[in-house]
């Protein structure tokens, strides 16, 4: 196959090396383009960021008080809300308290019992006040759309570009990416499925003419202990990973946004994901 | 003045005929809306679609006055051939031609 | 697939959201530049040409300012009021004043009437030059020379307070030969359920002044060339109220009751009414018209935008009713059928039926007792009318599109009354009304 004149735009976002590829011999055109989803990419995980000033900070600091959000930060809340009663309780964008019992650092340990019962109180959509345009998180709870917000980047970030040009394209944030169509010449997008346990190994290769695909794993953090893996998916009910949870799973979907929220729901099925995503008919690879 | 108008009507002709199918019409008209004014008060909670569900609702055509040009345009004509006006919004400004 | 096919509706959903920067083809641009001319002609009678241009300018995700400029050039023949008679009839108007002693050579005015200079008064310092125009028997008799140039101009800005309420005020300002008006308003809009139910209201105030060439004569006097009265007015207030409601996800309805007041100035001053002989029906006198000098007007409309596979059909509905005496049912309806992305056609038709204002006459009987008000004004009586016309639009590019549109409107009311008296018996009163109208319009977006 002849090299083809792609202009590629790479940068680092979310925490995780993003790669936006033109199919155009217009280098000022692909560049351009490339800027504007990096710029979109950018906007997405500043505005939701869980660290930096952002909505969700501010969400997060008022915990107890009533916020007004703005009406993109509303549409993800009510989207959320939908996974949550569509998962049947397992989504939770509340679940990010289990954090402080759960750490999945180097030191290998394991969270006490009381320590998890301790941070499953602050945990659970049921004790939130939705009503849009205002949110009431009680006293000592978090809410983040880690589980959304780079699949919903990836998303806004094609469409930001779309509006601009209609040339190929595929943008990549971190492993979660959405192609525009096929290349220019018709042919399929190539892209490599990274291995779980070998970081930067390819295991295989998927040809994309259309949609997106997200990953949902613990291929880069989880716990070993006492012989047993620990992905890093919580069941916001237990407050313990997933049982017998797939390593990881792609889903193939129209939208960036659906692609990762089946994968998500899937991971959360545990045993139950290959057939979840059988019955549900969706294109998607399971690693366990 | 109000009080003039109404000592007026009383010197009116007796009205023709036709008036009562109009005066029909106005009824439905009133009728239709009561009614649907009510269905919405009763559940308008209920009504309507989802956040995700407004994507029809962007597209321009299915915007209430789409075209201000031209409904603007259509309601300078019909108020300078017509006893009626407003219903929809107000004119910019008065032409003297009714 | 129940959750899959739900899934992807709610992501489609939240993408196509539109509330982030520069979402929808409307949101991405920042100005939005709306032109149009607008070509009206009515059998034999007056013939219009109005452009029009709205700029519309986004400063920020929360506030946008428009402003916009309509000309309106009218030429042609109008009714003046007065009824057609077996036998030709002649009528004066006044046209300009000159100082005493002003030379002049009698000329045709455009329209076939004479110009004509009126004996001035006993020490009178000036003098009247008038038109007269000779009417043909059995034709009803028009204005012609009717010329008129309008310029108005509005101003306006939108901002939003909070992501549910929104505030808008504007101001106008029109201006033709002998009249002027000037108009501000303030409104506001508030979102309920989700975006899903919409109410919102508005008041307009408006402040005219009459000057009419000629002056303002006074009502129920004798039609002549003489130089009249001074300068009149008129204020108005209107308020409006409705609630849109987001039904379906294709069906959105919207319902407002609007109420005017106005006081002031109403009556139209070059209209005249007929005064007839009772046995023969041949006019004998012409008086200058009367109205009313308030009027309280109310309207319900509703409103609804369906679509259907990608095509959107519009129905609306009108009821409206003053305290004239009129009363008045209008409905509408558009099927904007789409043809992909690009191309759409419109058909349309629109049904208008009005009643009589109380004052409302064809003439006056000599020796009868003079009403309190009356206008032979056609606007004024009871007709109905149809519009039919169609539009093809072609988008450009995003938030552009060029269209055009093509209509007929016809009026029809009782040319033969059964108060006819006479000769009059012969005669059409009420002329049927038809009118041709193209608009092309054209809009850019950047």
């Amino acid at each position: 196959m002849a090299e083809r004149a792609d202009v590629t735009t790479q940068f680092l976002a979310m925490a995780s090396p993003c790669i936006v590829i033109v199919d155009t011999p217009d280098s000022a055109l692909g560049a351009q383009a490339g800027e504007i989803a990096k710029s979109e990419a950018l906007r997405v995980e500043a505005k939701f960021s869980r660290y930096r000033p952002s909505v969700v900070t501010s969400i997060n600091e008022h915990a107890g008080r009533d916020v007004e959000v703005d009406a993109e930060t509303a549409d993800l809340i009510d989207y959320t809300v939908l996974c949550h009663q569509l998962s049947q309780g397992r989504f939770d964008i509340t679940s990010g308290a289990l954090r402080r019992a759960w750490k999945f650092d180097r030191t290998g340990a394991l969270p006490s019992e009381s320590q998890v019962l301790e941070a499953l109180k602050c945990v659970g959509w049921g004790r939130v006040t939705w009503s849009r345009p205002v949110i009431r998180i009680a006293a000592g709870m978090e809410i983040d759309f880690g589980g959304v917000g780079k699949e919903y980047a990836v998303d806004r970030a094609l469409t930001q570009i779309r509006q601009h040009t209609q040339v190929p394209v595929l943008v990549n944030l971190g492993g979660d990416l959405r192609v525009s169509g096929p290349r220019a010449d018709g042919s399929a997008w190539r892209v490599a499925i990274e291995d779980v346990d070998r970081h930067g190994v390819s295991a295989g290769l998927l040809e994309l003419v259309s949609g997106a695909l997200a990953t949902s794993g613990d291929a880069h953090r989880h716990l070993v202990s006492g012989g047993v893996r620990y992905g890093h998916v919580l069941d916001p009910m237990t407050g313990w990973p997933i049982a017998d949870a797939p390593r990881s799973v792609t889903v193939h979907a129209d939208t960036c946004s659906e692609a990762g929220l089946l994968a998500k729901l899937a991971i959360l099925r545990g045993a139950g994901a290959e057939e979840f995503l059988a019955a549900e008919k969706i294109r998607a690879w399971c690693v366990r | 003045m109000k009080s003039n108008c109404t000592r007026y009507s009383a010197n009116r002709r007796p009205e023709p005929a036709g008036r009562m199918r109009k005066r029909g019409e106005l009824r439905a008209v009133l009728a239709l809306i009561a009614g649907i004014a009510m269905l919405c008060g009763a559940g308008c909670s209920t009504l309507g679609a989802k956040p995700w569900e407004h994507d029809l609702m962007a597209e321009q055509s299915m915007q209430i006055n789409p075209y201000p040009l031209e409904s603007a345009s259509d309601d300078h004509i019909y108020f300078s051939k017509e006893a009626s006006s407003g219903g929809r919004s107000f004119a910019g400004g008065g032409c003297g031609c009714n | 697939m129940q959750l899959k096919r739900a899934l992807a509706a709610a992501a489609a959903g939240l993408l196509a959201g539109g509330h982030a920067s520069g979402q929808s083809a409307q949101d991405d641009t920042s100005t939005n530049v709306d032109s149009a001319v607008l070509y009206y002609k009515e059998s034999e009678r007056v013939r219009a040409i109005e452009p029009e241009l709205n700029v519309s300018y986004k400063i920020d995700e929360d506030r946008k300012v428009n402003f916009g400029v309509v000309a309106d050039s009218l030429t042609g023949a109008t009714p003046i009021g007065a009824v057609p008679s077996s036998q030709p009839q002649t009528y004066v108007r006044p046209l300009r004043v000159v100082p005493l002693g002003t030379p002049m050579t009698v000329t045709t005015a455009s329209g076939g009437s004479t110009v004509v200079l009126i004996p001035p008064a006993t020490g009178a310092t000036t003098q009247v030059i008038g038109a007269s125009t000779l009417v043909p028997a059995n034709t009803l008799p028009l204005d012609h020379g009717f010329k008129d140039t309008r310029i108005a101009g509005h101003l306006g800005w939108e901002q939003s307070l909070t992501e549910t309420v929104k505030l808008a005020g504007g101001a106008a300002y029109s201006h033709e030969h002998d009249y002027r008006s000037v108009s501000a308003n303030l409104g506001l809009t508030k979102d309920f359920n989700a975006h899903n139910t919409t109410l919102n209201g508005a008041v307009n105030y408006e402040s005219d002044s009459s000057f009419p060439l000629g002056g303002t004569p006074t009502p129920f006097t004798q039609m002549s060339a003489d130089w009249k009265g001074s300068n009149v007015s008129k204020h108005e207030v209107d308020a409006v109220i409705g609630v849109t409601q987001v039904m379906t996800r294709r069906w959105l309805a919207t319902l407002s009751y609007s109420y005017g007041d106005s006081h002031g100035y109403h009556i139209d001053p070059y209209r005249i009414v007929s005064v007839v002989d009772p046995a023969t029906g041949q006019p004998t006198a012409q008086l200058y018209e009367d109205r009313p000098d308030s009027r309280r007007k109310q309207s319900v409309f509703l409103d609804n935008k369906i679509n259907v596979a990608g095509s959107v059909v519009s129905l609306s509905l009108r009821g409206y009713k003053d305290d004239w005496g009129i009363k008045s049912f209008t409905a509408d309806a558009r099927y904007r059928w789409q043809f992909g992305e690009d191309y759409y056609i419109e058909p349309h038709a629109r049904y208008y039926r009005q009643g009589a204002a109380d004052f409302f006459r064809y003439f006056l009987v000599d020796g009868q007792a003079l009403p309190q008000y009356a206008s032979s004004d056609t606007r004024l009586g009871r007709f109905h009318a149809q519009t039919y016309g169609m539009k093809f639009g072609m988008r450009i590019d995003r938030g552009s599109e060029f269209n055009i549109r093509i209509e007929h409107y016809s009026q029809h009311g009782n040319g033969s009354p059964a108060e006819a008296i006479g000769q009059l018996r012969q005669q059409d009163l009420f002329p049927d009304l038809k009118a041709f109208t193209v608009l092309v319009g054209y809009t850019y977006a950047f």
